[in-house]
């Protein structure tokens, strides 16, 4: 193996130069703006877990895992899977590899950017070896893994039902050019490979290329326009990569460890928020996930056009978008970057929130509520203010803990005060604080161990923002799971057909989805939903959006519950008192509360409850 | 042989339009799902404003049914166009096939489940207006033990988007003076509040009733939504709701809550509407060619409304508006046919 070109430069190189040198610019100065707009206290913390040893391993195998090899979205999605990972590793193993073998040949070379690139072109093959068949056949076995997947990648794009996504993202147009330019990277190289594998050697895809066309490819100026077209398409793609989707390649580098660091999001589209919009695919998952999606208008809802609004600054877009959506948390949980969606709109509704010039709220008749002591068990029943608006529950809690002989004492019993969330998710973070520190207060002064929750949404702002000292807040699921696991509770197998509505909340906020299923299932049989745990489709009563309509919410009310009732089971059983309500008005089977069903089937209770 | 014209409910606006087509020559087919004609106004006791008992209203219509042929637990099971005639089958197997159908579908009480924050079906002492009714009719007093304090509840089911109901009911205003009037004349020791967020006192006479319930009987009136109603161990109930004319919040213990639960469309006019072809509007009510001029007749040939089936109304609107339905029938067979 020896230099064919002395050289070492050829024109054709130039796109490609202009291309790498541009892209590797851009990414320099985003990290840097990125990096900047940091605050000093997170910017400590990244930089501090850059230089943690488990932190380091966590980010290698996370990057390894996720930008390479795909395996979040293998697990989702084998056809996905294959054609991420087929492109990104194969593209990175061909990078890989090309340099192996400027290190191994002509490591003089090395400092070239195109060198490795463009490896076959400048070398000559003297005499077969073993070590140059190796090579040769690595890259054309990874040429052809990337070929595999680029073909997956336009039968997807004209036909995505194929693997498996109803919708996909409408792309802009230099999303196309990006996407035209890297579908033409890889036959252009496999292309410009053949013509200089009479010369510069080649492996089972390149040298038949070679045998077919030997009259034509043998002319050494055609041989230019071939590597021509090769830098050229590499050369567009890189240049308008910052541009389009594909800059979450580079940006997934730096959200990894930042994500890993467990940065917040703290701004609509700076810091760590402007590394999670560059890191944005626009795959399109969300589409599918949002439950808004059930109405053809509420598609430009999803996650992704809020990303792309707030990339290219369109304000009003953003708001409608940040201040519509359920909060619900599909889309982030099926992300495969995990983008904080309801994060960044809840930034998007806080800063907001700051602008309305809105009377002050007037708490003072916190002031009047005394803390409830508690008995021996030291268990503080909150039912909160939709357990109240639903007194199913709350009787059906004090009912199972009646039964159970647990000592309790009802914290709301002079008034409920609002647990915040609802402020909260309206942006309105001073007012909840006001909120969460008087409940603290008389959570703390109540002497209370367990702080027991009746409501999904207490339940998650009492685990995210409360920092209780030396009380455990836990849900009924949890909490009655472990009484009949203790044997306190005896309960009857009604053996009715059951199906859980996994709560956005309680689930996805809280990851709570066993308890409630293994008690249910002491209860009745369990019938799966068509969708259910991390994929479970918010009932459509949320309190996380602040405009949807009523009309408009039914849809999806109706939605969720055709889901739920794919298995025709004989009742819904929802661990919500929004979520409860909601499916009350519409659903087919009678829809009960998850406590009102171990009422139902207490082996010592007589009474019925309705 | 007259011709027929089927009636489809058999509430006031449907007796009522039948003996009117029957004046004019026709013979209706009255259909009932129910055992009884007669409609909600079977069930009730008396009428405002001025307290007549409901059956005096009736049963001078239900005296009168010669010329009429009726037909009780009886339901649509499909109606089809047949050039410009209308095929009624019905659920005992008869059909008939006539050129005019009225509809006179009523409405449905609104369920008061849907609103669980009252904890109607979950507290023993909390009822509807029209279980208040059937007391009333029985003349039987409540159960309960010791009533000293009741509330009723205005607007349960109605303006209330929520709930999914978002038209005013029109009637239940007045409804809930009368039964407090009404209660306060059984029981005149019992302090009775309503709990309102404006009342609509708008036919003859009714502001009369809503000022002999404040000046005679001391009715108090909160003007306020209840937000929320829970329950004692003895089963007394605490009702939670804001004073806004005084700015504070109140927590009332009561023995007994009635719930005005307002007018829903009934069960099966969507159903009805889709066989004739017919739009429903966004409140599931029927829409009439015009609201203000032509408010029985459909912008369908051959098909007519009567009573509440296109909007909650009075008994009194409800029979005037079923004599304009007959003669507007009168009038439909009458004109030669336009195709």
């Amino acid at each position: 193996m020896k230099e064919r070109i002395l050289a070492a430069y050829d024109p054709f190189v130039l796109p490609f130069v202009f291309g790498i040198t541009f892209v590797i610019g851009y990414c320099l100065l985003a990290l840097f703006k990125v990096l900047v707009q940091l605050s000093p206290a997170d910017r400590r913390k990244f930089a501090l877990s850059l230089i943690t040893p488990s932190a380091i391993l966590k980010n290698l195998r996370d990057l390894f895992c996720d930008c390479l090899l795909h395996v979040k979205l293998w697990k989702r999605n084998k056809v996905l899977g294959y054609m991420h990972s087929s492109i990104a590793f194969g593209w990175f193993m061909i990078i890989v590899i090309g340099h192996i073998e400027t290190v191994l040949y002509i490591p003089e070379r090395l400092h070239k950017l195109y060198y490795p690139i463009f490896f076959r072109f400048f070398m000559e093959e003297q005499k077969q070896t073993l070590q140059g068949s190796f090579f040769f056949f690595l890259m054309d076995f990874f040429l052809l893994i990337i070929l595999s997947g680029i073909t997956l990648a336009i039968i997807k794009r004209f036909r995505s039902r194929i693997v498996g996504m109803r919708r996909t993202t409408k792309l802009t147009l230099t999303d196309l050019i990006g996407l035209y330019s890297l579908w033409a990277i890889f036959p252009l190289r496999w292309i410009a490979e053949g013509f200089t594998a009479g010369v510069a050697g080649g492996s089972f895809m390149t040298i038949p290329i070679n045998w077919i066309l030997h009259n034509f490819m043998s002319k050494p100026e055609n041989i230019t326009v071939a590597w021509w077209a090769y830098s050229l398409a590499l050369g567009t793609f890189m240049t308008v990569l910052p541009f389009t989707r594909y800059m979450h390649i580079p940006a997934e580098i730096l959200l990894i460890p930042m994500r890993n660091a467990g940065l917040p999001v703290r701004h609509t589209r700076k810091g760590f928020t402007l590394a999670m919009l560059y890191s944005c695919p626009s795959c399109g998952v969300c589409i599918d996930a949002c439950p808004m999606g059930v109405q053809k208008k509420n598609v430009q809802d999803a996650t992704v056009y809020m990303v792309r609004n707030l990339k290219r600054r369109n304000q009003q877009r953003s708001l409608e978008i940040a201040e519509k959506c359920l909060m619900c948390g599909k889309c982030a949980s099926l992300c495969q970057v995990q983008m904080d969606a309801c994060g960044i709109r809840l930034a998007y509704r806080t800063a907001q929130e700051k602008k309305n010039n809105r009377l002050p709220a007037d708490f003072s008749y916190l002031n009047a509520i005394a803390p409830q002591q508690v008995g021996e068990e030291k268990v503080l029943y909150y039912a909160g203010c939709m357990s109240s608006l639903t007194p199913v529950i709350s009787r059906s809690v004090q009912q199972v803990l009646q039964a159970a002989g647990v000592p309790f004492e009802l914290m709301d019993r002079d008034g409920s005060i609002c647990c915040g969330r609802p402020l909260l998710l309206a942006g309105r973070r001073d007012e909840a604080q006001q909120l969460i520190e008087k409940n603290r207060q008389l959570i703390e002064k109540s002497g209370a161990q367990i702080l027991l929750v009746s409501c999904a949404i207490c339940y998650r702002i009492f685990k995210e923002q409360y920092e209780l000292i030396g009380v455990e807040v836990v849900h009924y699921t949890e909490y009655f799971n472990r009484l009949i696991a203790a044997g306190r509770l005896s309960l009857k197998n009604s053996h009715e057909t059951l199906v859980y509505h996994d709560p956005c909340d309680l689930g996805r906020g809280c990851g709570i989805y066993d308890a409630p299923r293994q008690a249910l299932a002491a209860v009745g049989q369990l019938v799966p939903a068509l969708k259910e745990r991390e994929e479970s489709v918010c009932c459509g009563g949320s309190v996380g959006s602040l405009t949807l309509r009523y009309e408009d919410r039914e849809p999806i009310t109706r939605g969720s519950i055709e889901n739920l009732t794919a298995n025709n089971p004989e009742q819904i059983v929802t661990a919500c008192p929004l979520c409860l309500k909601t499916f009350g008005r519409f659903a087919p089977v009678p829809v009960r509360d998850f406590a009102e069903m171990l009422v139902l089937n207490l082996e010592t209770n007589k009474n019925d409850t309705k | 042989m007259s011709e027929n014209v089927v009636v489809i409910g058999g509430g006031p606006a449907g007796i009522e339009a039948s003996r009117r087509l029957r004046d004019l020559g026709y013979t209706p087919i009255l259909i009932e799902k129910e055992p009884v004609l007669g409609g909600h106004l079977a069930r009730w006791d008396r009428l405002f404003p001025d307290g007549v008992e409901a059956h005096t209203v009736l049963d001078p219509m239900l005296q009168d049914l010669d010329g009429i042929k009726y037909f009780t637990d009886t339901t649509i099971s499909s109606i089809n166009r047949l050039k410009d005639t209308w095929v009624v089958k019905l659920s005992n197997g008869l059909s008939a096939q006539v050129r005019a159908i009225l509809l006179s579908t009523g409405f449905d009480l609104f369920k008061a489940e849907k609103k669980e924050e009252y904890g109607y079906g979950i507290y023993e002492r909390v009822i509807t207006n029209a279980e208040l009714e059937d007391w009333f009719k029985a003349g039987a007093a409540p159960q309960f033990d010791g009533v000293h304090t009741i509330g009723f509840v205005h607007c349960v089911g109605s303006r209330d988007e929520k709930a999914g109901n978002r038209q005013c009911s029109k009637v239940c205003c007045v409804t809930a003076v009368k039964q407090a009037c009404e209660f306060k004349e059984k029981y005149p020791e019992v302090t009775v509040y309503c709990f309102y967020m404006d009342l609509r006192m708008f036919g003859r006479k009714f502001e009369d009733l809503y000022l002999k319930a404040q000046k005679e009987h001391g009715v108090r009136f909160v003007r306020g939504r209840v937000s929320e109603v829970s329950e004692d161990i003895d089963g007394h109930l605490f009702v939670k709701a804001e004073d806004t004319l005084f700015g504070k919040p109140l927590k009332i213990k009561m023995d007994m809550l009635v719930l005005m639960c307002g007018m829903a469309p009934a069960d099966g006019t969507s159903e009805l509407a889709r066989m004739v072809s017919i739009p429903v509007g966004e409140d599931g009510f029927l829409v009439p060619a015009s609201i203000v001029g032509a408010p029985c007749v459909a912008p369908r040939d051959g098909i007519f409304f009567a009573g509440t089936s296109t909007g909650p109304k009075t008994i009194p609107e409800t029979l005037g508006e079923a004599s304009a339905a007959a003669l507007a029938i009168d009038r439909y067979l009458k004109t030669p046919a336009r195709r």
